[in-house]
């Protein structure tokens, strides 16, 4: 995995900010016979520039949203591949977006009061394939104002608002059936709980470990796709509630040989061993004897110092044959609750 | 597969040059662009040798012998439609002119129809064929040769060209193949009673190319095994392991694995010796595995570079 790839991977990791900037935000679809109609919203999003190798970023999904990114790529530890971690802060924006205004509070982690400042540049984009009605406008400037934010263990700290800034303002529009977007989440949690992996059929092997107490979710999958070299691509997600924010910690990479040891499809008891490199440490085993999920596996890296290993973790191994399963792994019957649900990096981000 | 392919390539240009009108009469008074050489001999050790130049002046010498198959392709350095000279880098030369003998034929090929008949020119060529083999595994030295310029109406209906039927695609139950930098090895596993001789057909291929430079013209040698085994040299009863012990000219065992990573590994002792060539290896980490069960799919394992 060379550089090309890695840049690929911080593009789409931007593309995906700007696509959660871009969102639909408060769209609430009216369903009418075969029409249903796309609220209007507004969404924006701050460039902050580089710090400590993450990207920074506040984005405004919609209206009444507001996330602090901090985004990092570079090449996994012992392999060719790929190592990306990322961090989102999710507060209510009290401020009307429509006019420019963003103020939020982001608990002892920082706080912006800000408005926005067009520079004059506009740009204006028709509706949608399948929907009809005003074109949407994008106002470029810049924000004014205060605007502070650190993370956890101030692995970044960002204190000026000056920086690349759009503002998206989406009228109402009317869309045939099935073409307008979805609707945001009210929910601030959503903002930063992965979306699942239920059914993944390229995984030959998949192990997938999570708990959740005290309203933290902690979720880790490794997977080995089929035909791919030794290694496995190993995702983790924390979501994880604080007093008026949430915070989530995401990490994706592509570890080397000997990341992920299973007993072969069909034995019994099955087995499996979870060996990350960093930002991981330590290793995990389970045993589908015991259901025990043993080890000293943990996360060490900006903003997330923990432990990955304990009794109140769940696992779930699969390990299939390819010409018996051709689904592949499916860990769940029915779709699983949000928080229960293994990580994925870019719908993370949305 | 690289090479495989190229090789398949360079026989299919070849087989494109291949006219599709039949106005001309065969003999070596007609247009050079509508008509092949074909040079029928002898080698040495019971290997039959046939050479053949098609219209575009590609020159395939092809040695054979029971599943065994070498082409070595070159250049025709002459235009005339009656006339061969080439160099094998080498291997051997050849510079014979074209003597009919008898009226133009028009035989009935399998499968072609009256209309698709050829119209084929007997006679002799005389001059220089030499031909060596590699380590002399076979070799021809002659002034004359039974030979035939053929017209024919469609590439499949040659001939000068003996295509011989292969057991029904869809009669196998599971296949495997490898391919390595210049080889390929394929083996089929037939239902009972497809073909006589065994239940499997093991394949392996090999091609070499040499560019042409200021001296020499190219040449590029595309060799070919296919032999029938029984059904004990394909173990394949448990879908993560796969053991192929194949018969001579193949020797040693390969072995296809799930490893613990969930990778699949294929790996062993297996070889092919070709007719001149020291044994080639069939098996390690440079090959890249698939393996297919009817009607449930494949395996594939990517290897790296």
């Amino acid at each position: 995995m060379g550089s090309g790839r890695l840049s690929l991977v911080v593009g789409l990791a931007v593309a995906a900010l700007l696509l959660a900037a871009t969102g639909s935000g408060e769209a609430e679809l009216r369903h009418a016979g075969k029409f249903e109609v796309q609220k209007a919203n507004t969404v924006g999003v701050l460039f902050l520039g580089r710090e400590r190798g993450y990207r920074i970023a506040l984005s405004m999904p919609n209206e009444r949203i507001a996330i602090f990114y901090a985004i990092r790529a570079e090449k996994a530890e012992g392999s060719d591949g790929l190592s990306f971690s990322y961090s989102a802060y999710v507060a209510r924006n009290l401020g009307n977006l429509g006019h420019g205004v963003v103020r939020a509070r982001f608990g002892s982690m920082g706080r912006v009061s800000l408005r926005f400042r067009p520079g004059g540049l506009v740009r204006k984009r028709d509706p949608q394939p399948g929907c009809e009605g005003a074109a949407e406008t994008t106002e470029y400037g810049r924000f004014a104002g205060h605007l502070s934010f650190h993370g956890e263990g101030n692995y970044f700290h960002v204190s000026s608002a000056g920086g690349r800034a759009a503002l998206d303002h989406e009228p109402r529009l009317r869309c045939e059936k099935g073409q307008a977007e979805e609707p945001s989440p009210r929910s601030l949690r959503r903002y930063v709980t992965p979306v699942p992996l239920s059914a993944d059929d390229e995984s030959i092997a998949l192990l997938y470990a999570f708990t959740h107490s005290h309203g933290r979710y902690i979720g880790i999958t490794a997977a080995h796709p089929e035909g791919s070299p030794p290694g496995a691509v190993v995702q983790l997600a924390v979501v994880e509630p604080r007093r008026g924010m949430v915070i989530g910690h995401g990490v994706y990479l592509e570890g080397p040989p000997g990341t992920l040891l299973t007993s072969q499809p069909g034995a019994h008891p099955a087995t499996a061993t979870l060996a990350p490199p960093a930002p991981f440490y330590g290793k995990a085993s389970y045993s589908e004897e015991s259901r025990a999920w043993t080890g000293n596996l943990g996360i060490s890296s900006a903003g997330l110092n923990l432990p990955l290993i304990g009794p109140d973790f769940r696992v779930h191994l699969c390990v299939v044959n390819p010409l018996r399963d051709r689904d592949g792994c499916e860990f769940f019957t029915r779709e699983p609750p949000p928080d229960e649900r293994p990580a994925s990096l870019g719908r993370a981000l949305r | 597969m690289r090479m495989r392919w190229a090789v398949a390539a360079l026989a299919l240009i070849a087989l494109l040059c291949v006219p599709g009108g039949a106005g001309a009469k065969a003999g070596h008074g007609g247009p050079p662009a509508e008509q092949w050489i074909d040079v029928a001999l002898e080698g040495s050790n019971g290997y039959a040798i046939h050479i053949s130049v098609n219209p575009r002046r590609h020159l395939i010498l092809q040695v054979s012998k029971e599943g065994f198959s070498a082409e070595y392709m070159t250049r025709d350095l002459l235009a005339e439609a009656d006339r061969i000279k080439a160099r094998l880098l080498g291997l051997g030369t050849i510079s014979v002119r074209f003597h009919p003998h008898g009226p133009v034929r028009h035989p009935l090929l399998p499968g072609c129809g009256r209309k698709k008949r050829p119209a084929v020119q007997p006679g002799v060529v005389r001059g220089t064929i030499r031909f060596v083999g590699e380590r002399e595994y076979t070799q021809v030295k002659v002034g004359e040769a039974e030979a035939a310029i053929e017209e024919p109406t469609g590439w499949l209906c040659r001939y000068g060209v003996r295509f011989e039927p292969k057991p029904r695609q869809r009669d196998w139950v599971s296949k495997f193949s490898t391919v390595g930098v210049g080889t390929y090895l394929l083996a089929r596993k037939y239902r009972p009673g497809v073909f006589e001789d065994g239940q499997v057909i093991f394949l392996a291929e090999t091609g070499e190319a040499f560019d042409r430079d200021s001296d020499r013209p190219p040449l590029t040698i595309f060799r070919h095994i296919s032999v029938p085994a029984p059904v004990s040299t394909f173990r394949d009863a448990h879908p993560e392991h796969l053991i192929l012990a194949p018969p001579p000219p193949f020797s040693g065992t390969g072995t296809l694995a799930r490893t613990p990573e969930s990778v699949f590994t294929w790996e062993g002792d297996l070889s092919v010796q070709f007719p001149g060539l020291d044994p080639i290896p069939l098996a390690g980490p440079g090959f890249g595995p698939e393996y297919c069960l009817r009607g449930s799919g494949c395996v594939r394992q990517d290897v790296d570079g």
